[in-house]
């Protein structure tokens, strides 16, 4: 974190984002959400609300699950920040995004992005999570199409083809 | 457990073309559930919605919304403090053709001249390099209006105190008779009134309105968006623009969820975005944030319906009037096929000897309501499905028996007089519905359990159909045409204008032609729905998808196969190889491959415009679902804790996507039950953010249960009914029945939240505070 | 979003001692904003008029918790999700505790702070209730030095607090003298997560001697500010908790508090809400022992009594695995000893559908195996581990003996034999599973439940030695 004086200038921030590291010239109040979008043309994470309802802009920041679109860009200075794109190992995918495939938990996929990591979240917490668990780790990602139920099962498959190799 | 009913089948053939005899029928893959065609870009982020799209040169658009219901712009200024000269600014008089978005009628603006006739009507366009500039822009734009008295309900439309469209107020009216309405009342031994409410709801698509518009003086305008109908946008920007067909070109994005909501608003938010396109020169990008896009899009129309029935002691109905009313805000917009849908599913799955159904849009000074999942129906079925629980209630018969009495039986004929071709048996469907939600059980284990304690459990039932396709002679009207193309590389291209917005298009057209052509599903694709490259299918909407296009695409698969059948390229029984090369040497030959199929109207089906009479839809899909509430009376909150949705479809083309429309379907109408309220002062919607306008989260709803039956539809693809829309008109009623049987207390209006419940319960003495001072209760 | 990122500066001098000096020698000036949560949603709506903002997030000197014998001191730069994972904050600060975990989606509880929620002093926020009950005290922090104040002072009406221009909260301060006291919280919203209170109410209290005892109520959502329901406290304490005092708690519970028609909700219900709720309270805490001794054998029976119903719920569900039975079991609350508890059991066991019946079948492991078709809850699996001890133990023959009738029970059946199994070796288990193999459906489905309930009776006794 910087130690200068604020100013209507832009700053330089320093981050890693998906294992790279980053330096960037931004507005220290430009939303994270924005500038993973814009300025590292990372348009997994969406803008569903701008108020951080929605989780569509979902990130993960130092293994925490946070809604990007109310991140100062100036407060991930230094942080980890890991994007749906950073997700999948190469050509492999991550299991969640298989399960998600598999048992039909996208649709118009818009909350996608935001609601895997979300659940990828959620599995680092809880391994083998109930479906009570899951909706309750869920509950702040909005989803309109789906109706939860197959974004369920694709977290609870996930989570067993995890556990059983 | 509440786990859904489907046991995840395995993938087909993931990805493997290797050399195999394929013959016609033994490739099943119409009723597998194969992978999402566009699936994987979904899960990795890689999808290109609207807003993810940049274009050199780009601007970025904003508009400036009227901020009083109805009145005359006297002047319009622009603040000091703001460098206009950076800014493209367009107002009515930039319009190059007709200033009017081109839909049913022409009466709605694209931008308001003088006249404003509801809040946040589009009055300018600004445009800026720097999109952070805007809002401070159109914050300083400053109109003085004259403002006039406006209207905002049906009641006060009804009354004319101010005649705000037309003559009346009045955008359509439709009178469906049958048999002899006046004579039955004086045989009846029961007449049941009553009066049943709907409340506008937002579609709440995740991705908001957006557009990205530019203009070439030879190529003419191209837009690319989140829309569900091309050449809806198509013929809306050609009359604004006043640019031959040839010079409109419009590009579905990837699209975030539309249920209607992007049926017909995306001309709107297209034709502004082309303006500012063609007056600047350069590429305009026009995305809305939260905030506007439910204060000034489309919602569902408010509803109201009358019913007087006229009942016999043995609960059947002899016949009745239903007065059916929908607000339609300020402009025609869709108004009359919603109005049209509503009226004819008005009456339910049920045998009305005789009916009178009055039918009427109204116009008040709202944003224009639109399409929304549904289409009118949700608004009939609740009252009808509502009404019948009533009716049982007056003569003494369960809500189960009542509707068995009533139930439409194959070759009796519908409120339209359209005669029931296929072997339904609704009680069948009920007896299981029943079985499945163990309905019995749970009533009889449910009042012992009301007896103590705070909580309330019930059990409610809502049996209704939906049809599909557009109504009566509609899809002739549409004429839509698809086209499926043999490409140069030996694969299969699926050419029509019906559009992916997560219902699954592209996977079961792409089946649908892998089917018919005997090929792996990998082989075919979707072109992008871009009109320069795409036919008309029709818009996306109405649940004809499966049905209709689908069909089409069945047949103009055929034509590939034929054509390269009777040209000795191919004979009747094929490999993929073999395909593969008669196809390549095909296009080497000719330049190109394209079969086409035109919609043909069935022969012998027949449907009156003028008396509103005959066959309204070619197929019909049925159902029967059953919800399981709790309310807790200490706060009066209602929680869905299972659901059963059962209904027949015709085929199942994809089990784990028609459960997935299901479920979506039913959590949206439990919404609009019992969460989403539309919170109105003078015309504008107060709530209009995620945390004030309430949808359910994952936590709020149960596992929903979904069940099939498929009795196959001669009409449809492989057998296939629509069922996008179905699941929107059952869950509402059923829930309200449900809370009826757990309180003994009849509500008739949605959205029902816990206020309301206990308002009703204080007034009849059985809240928790009059119970402890003695007053009623159980 | 309506507001242009060039317009607003967002300093960071990075510690805390350069953060007070700059807003001490500019008061007034300076926004400070830590997790975002309500600033940055301002911001997006164009609606902050703020320009100049201040970076308090992730201070090591405000995001902290330290414990002492007497207090808790929780940095005000603590987010929900640092609160939820405290141990301390768990144990004796329950309604802190269900308030951070009640708070938004986990998104917003890894960033909003407990220092912003008071700040912010938004009368619907969900902490300050819990923060009025545990008698915290502030600490706060200038250019002058530090000052501690009451919370119950902090508030001065609608949005307006204490805090001077060139102040920051620092730390808030809970005495560490509630962990014996019966706990109640509660949240009403529009939905079950990610929702702004209508109501919240947090209460304490203890019952001695048959009469109510130092019972602090406070409520969200109520008034201008979050209220201690003083007159409604008066009114209870040193009584008998009866029905006559439970009409008069509702009654002194209306005149207290000052609710508003608004967007989200009405005056009249959350007046008529927060009398049922401070009722609930009442009624709850009455149900505990009178001694209020917490290390009885009865606490853990008097303990889920007084839980909230969905808690109370998830709590027994590992008993029996219907959601049903654990559904009717809340419903018979209070439940005053074992014997009532067992009785209960069975009660609502006979009374549920097959379906059922067959989803606590299917919560166990199959005899012999580790892992059951569904994820049952932990307390589950330990169970079923020590129930099937004896199988461990078997030699391989009775072993793969077991495994093939189950297999061939299953064929028959078409779910999992199920058999109490406690106390059974593991030969009497197998002619138990052969004989029962030769029954007909009905019969089989009827030995089947009984077995279950027998197995949900061991578990509920050795649920409550706790």
């Amino acid at each position: 974190m910087s130690n200068s004086v604020g100013s209507r200038s832009k700053v330089n921030i320093s981050l890693t984002v998906n294992g790279e590291p980053k330096t960037l010239s931004v507005y220290p109040m430009e939303r994270l959400l924005d500038v993973l979008r814009l300025d590292l043309g990372l348009t997994g994470a969406k803008e569903g609300c701008g108020e951080g309802e929605c989780g569509s802009c979902s990130v993960l920041m130092d293994g925490m699950l946070v809604n990007s679109c109310l991140v100062p860009v100036l407060q991930s200075a230094g942080s980890n920040i890991v994007t749906i794109e950073g997700l999948q190992a190469g050509e492999t995918l991550h299991a969640l995004q298989q399960a998600f495939l598999d048992c039909g938990g996208a649709q118009c996929g818009i909350c996608t992005p935001g609601m895997i990591l979300a659940a990828s979240h959620l599995l680092s917490a809880i391994p083998e999570p109930t479906s009570e668990e899951i909706r309750e780790g869920l509950a702040g990602n909005l989803c309109r199409c789906t109706g939860y139920s197959q974004i369920v099962e694709a977290v609870a498959e996930a989570a067993r083809r995890r556990m059983t190799p | 457990m509440g786990a859904v009913c489907h046991t995840l089948s395995r993938i087909c053939t993931p990805g493997r073309a290797a050399n195999f005899e394929i013959r016609m029928n033994s490739a099943r893959i119409v009723g597998k559930s194969v992978p999402r065609k566009e699936g994987r870009d979904k899960v990795t982020g890689k999808s290109h919605y609207v807003d993810d799209m940049v274009l050199p040169n780009m601007l970025f658009g904003a508009t400036v919304r009227s901020q009083i219901p109805r009145g005359r712009i006297k002047k319009i200024s622009f603040a000091a403090g703001i460098n206009w000269d950076e800014f493209v600014i367009v107002s009515a008089k930039d319009i190059p053709g007709k200033n009017c978005i081109s839909l049913i009628g022409d009466d709605q603006p694209c931008l308001a001249n003088e006249i404003v006739s509801h809040p946040e009507e589009p009055i300018l366009l600004l445009a800026h390099p720097d999109r952070h500039c805007l809002a401070k822009a159109v914050q300083a734009v400053e109109i003085e209006y004259e403002p006039w008295l406006a209207i905002f309900t049906i009641e006060e439309s009804e009354h004319r105190s101010e005649t705000v469209w037309g003559n009346d107020n009045v955008f359509k009216t439709y009178v469906i008779e049958k048999g002899d309405v006046d004579s039955i009342w004086a045989k009846a031994d029961f007449i049941v009134e009553a009066e049943y409410t709907t409340g506008a709801q937002e579609q709440l698509y995740i991705e908001n309105n957006g557009m990205i518009a530019a203009f070439d003086a030879d190529k003419g305008i191209t837009v690319w968006g989140s829309l569900q109908c091309p050449y809806y946008i198509h013929k809306a920007l050609m009359a604004l623009c006043n640019l031959p067909a040839e010079k409109v070109r419009v590009v579905q994005m990837e699209t975030g969820g539309a249920f209607g909501g992007k049926e017909e608003y995306p001309s709107i938010i297209a034709a502004h975005a082309a303006l500012l396109a063609i007056k600047s020169g350069r590429p305009v990008k026009l995305v809305y944030d939260r905030m506007e896009d439910m204060a000034a899009t489309t919602k569902r129309h408010p509803s109201r319906t009358r019913h007087r029935t006229a009942v016999s002691k043995d609960g059947k109905i002899l016949g009745g009037e239903i007065e059916f009313t929908i607000d339609g805000g300020a402009y025609l917009t869709l108004s009359p096929v919603v109005l049209s849908r509503g009226a004819i599913h008005a009456g339910g799955p049920y045998y009305w000897p005789s009916i009178r159904i009055l039918a009427k849009a109204v116009a008040t000074n709202a944003p224009p309501h639109g399409a929304f999942r549904g289409f009118g129906a949700p608004q009939s079925l609740f009252a009808m499905e509502r009404h019948m629980d009533r009716i049982a209630q007056v003569v003494g018969l369960s809500p189960t028996e009542v509707r068995r009495r009533n139930f439409l039986q194959p070759g009796e004929t519908t409120t339209t007089e359209q005669i029931v071709r296929e072997q339904i048996d609704l009680k069948k469907l009920l007896d299981r519905a029943l079985h499945i939600s163990e309905y019995q059980e749970k009533k009889l284990r449910f009042t012992k359990e009301n007896q103590h304690g705070n909580i309330r459990k019930g059990m409610g039932i809502a049996a209704f159909l939906h049809g599909a396709g557009f109504t009566g002679s509609g899809e002739r009207y549409l004429s839509s045409v698809v086209g499926v193309e043999g490409c140069a590389d030996g694969n299969v291209c699926v050419l029509v204008s019906s559009t992916e917005f997560g219902q699954g298009t592209k996977t079961i057209l792409s089946q649908i032609a892998a089917e018919a052509l005997g090929l792996p599903y990998e082989s075919v694709c979707l072109a992008q729905a871009d009109t320069m490259e795409v036919p008309n299918s029709g818009p996306t909407v109405a649940s004809r998808t499966a049905m209709v296009v689908g069909k089409l695409v069945q047949s103009a698969a055929l034509g590939i196969r034929q054509t390269l059948i009777s040209s000795n390229l191919l004979r009747e029984s094929y490999s993929l190889d073999e395909f593969r090369r008669a196809c390549k040497q095909y296009v080497k030959e000719h330049g190109e491959f394209r079969s086409w199929s035109r919609y043909e109207p069935p022969t012998g089906v027949f449907w009156d415009d003028e008396k509103y009479r005959g066959e309204a839809y070619a197929a019909y899909a049925w159902a029967v679902y059953v919800a399981e509430v709790t309310i807790d009376l200490t706060t009066y909150s209602v929680s869905v804790d299972d659901f059963v949705a059962l209904q027949e479809v015709g085929k199942v083309l994809h089990p784990l996507l028609a459960e997935g429309q299901v479920v979506g379907g039913v959590a949206q109408a439990i919404g609009f039950a019992l969460y989403e309220k539309v919170v109105w002062q003078n015309g504008r919607m107060q709530n209009s953010q995620m945390t004030n306008y309430i949808m359910p989260t994952a936590s709020d709803l149960p596992p929903i249960r979904v069940f099939f039956e498929e009795l196959g539809n001669v009409y449809g693809a492989y057998g296939a009914k629509g069922i996008g829309e179905l699941p929107m008109d059952g869950p509402a009623p059923a829930i309200v029945n449900a809370i009826e049987d757990a309180l003994g207390v009849s509500f008739d209006s949605i959205p029902l939240l816990p206020e309301d419940i206990m308002d009703r319960l204080n007034a009849n003495g059985m809240a928790l505070a009059s119970q402890e001072n003695g007053g009623g209760g159980r | 979003m309506r507001s242009n990122p060039s317009d607003y500066e967002l300093a960071a001098p990075g510690n805390l001692q350069a953060i007070v000096s700059l807003i001490g020698s500019e008061p007034g000036k300076w926004l400070p904003i830590a997790g975002g949560t309500d600033v940055m949603v301002q911001y997006a709506a164009g609606k902050l008029p703020a320009l100049k903002l201040l970076n308090i997030w992730n201070l090591p000197e405000l995001r902290r918790i330290e414990v002492s014998a007497d207090e808790i001191r929780i940095g005000a730069g603590s987010t929900y999700t640092d609160l939820r994972k405290n141990s301390i904050v768990e144990n004796e600060f329950p309604l802190l505790a269900s308030a951070a975990r009640w708070t938004g989606g986990i998104a917003n509880q890894n960033r909003g702070t407990i220092g912003g929620n008071i700040v912010n002093a938004s009368p619907a926020a969900d902490s300050l209730p819990a923060l009025l009950v545990y008698d915290a005290d502030l600490i706060l922090v200038s250019v002058r030095g530090e000052r501690r104040v009451t919370y119950a002072s902090f508030h001065t009406g609608y949005k307006k607090t204490l805090l001077a221009q060139d102040e920051l909260v620092k730390a808030v301060c809970l005495p560490r003298r509630f962990s014996e006291y019966f706990a109640y919280a509660r949240k009403v919203g529009a939905r079950k997560a990610q929702a702004i209170a209508k109501v919240c109410i947090a209460a304490a209290g203890r019952v001695v001697n048959g009469s109510a005892e130092d019972v602090r109520i406070a409520l969200g959502s109520v008034a201008p500010v979050p209220l201690r329901l003083t007159g409604t406290e008066k009114t209870v304490n040193g009584k008998i908790i009866s029905a006559d005092l439970l009409r008069l708690a509702r009654q002194t519970a209306a005149a207290d508090i000052r609710p508003i028609d608004d967007i989200r909700s009405t005056a009249r219900y959350r007046t008529a809400v927060a009398g049922n709720l401070v009722v609930e309270f009442l009624t709850r805490l009455n149900a505990e022992q009178a001694s209020g001794d917490f290390r009885e054998a009865k606490d853990v029976l008097t303990k889920w009594n007084a839980l909230s119903r969905d808690e109370a719920i998830k709590t027994i569900l590992p008993c029996c695995g219907s959601r049903a039975w654990a559904h009717g079991m809340a419903s018979h609350r209070p439940l005053t000893d074992e014997a009532a508890l067992l009785a209960a059991s069975s009660d609502v066991w006979r009374s549920l559908t097959t379906s059922d019946w067959v989803e606590a079948f299917q919560s166990h492991p199959r005899i012999g195996e580790s892992r059951a078709e569904q994820p049952p809850p932990a307390q589950s699996v330990e169970w079923s581990t020590q129930e099937q001890r004896a199988i461990a133990d078997a030699d391989a023959a009775v072993k793969k003996a077991l495994a093939d009738a189950n297999r061939e029970y299953e064929r028959r059946f078409n779910r999992i034999f199920i058999v109490c199994a406690g106390g059974k070796s593991a030969g009497e288990i197998l002619e138990i599973l052969q004989r029962r193999l030769n029954n007909n459906a009905d019969t089989e489905l009827q030995e089947a439940a009984e077995q279950q309930r027998q197995i949900t009776e061991l578990r509920l006794r050795k649920w409550l030695q706790g």
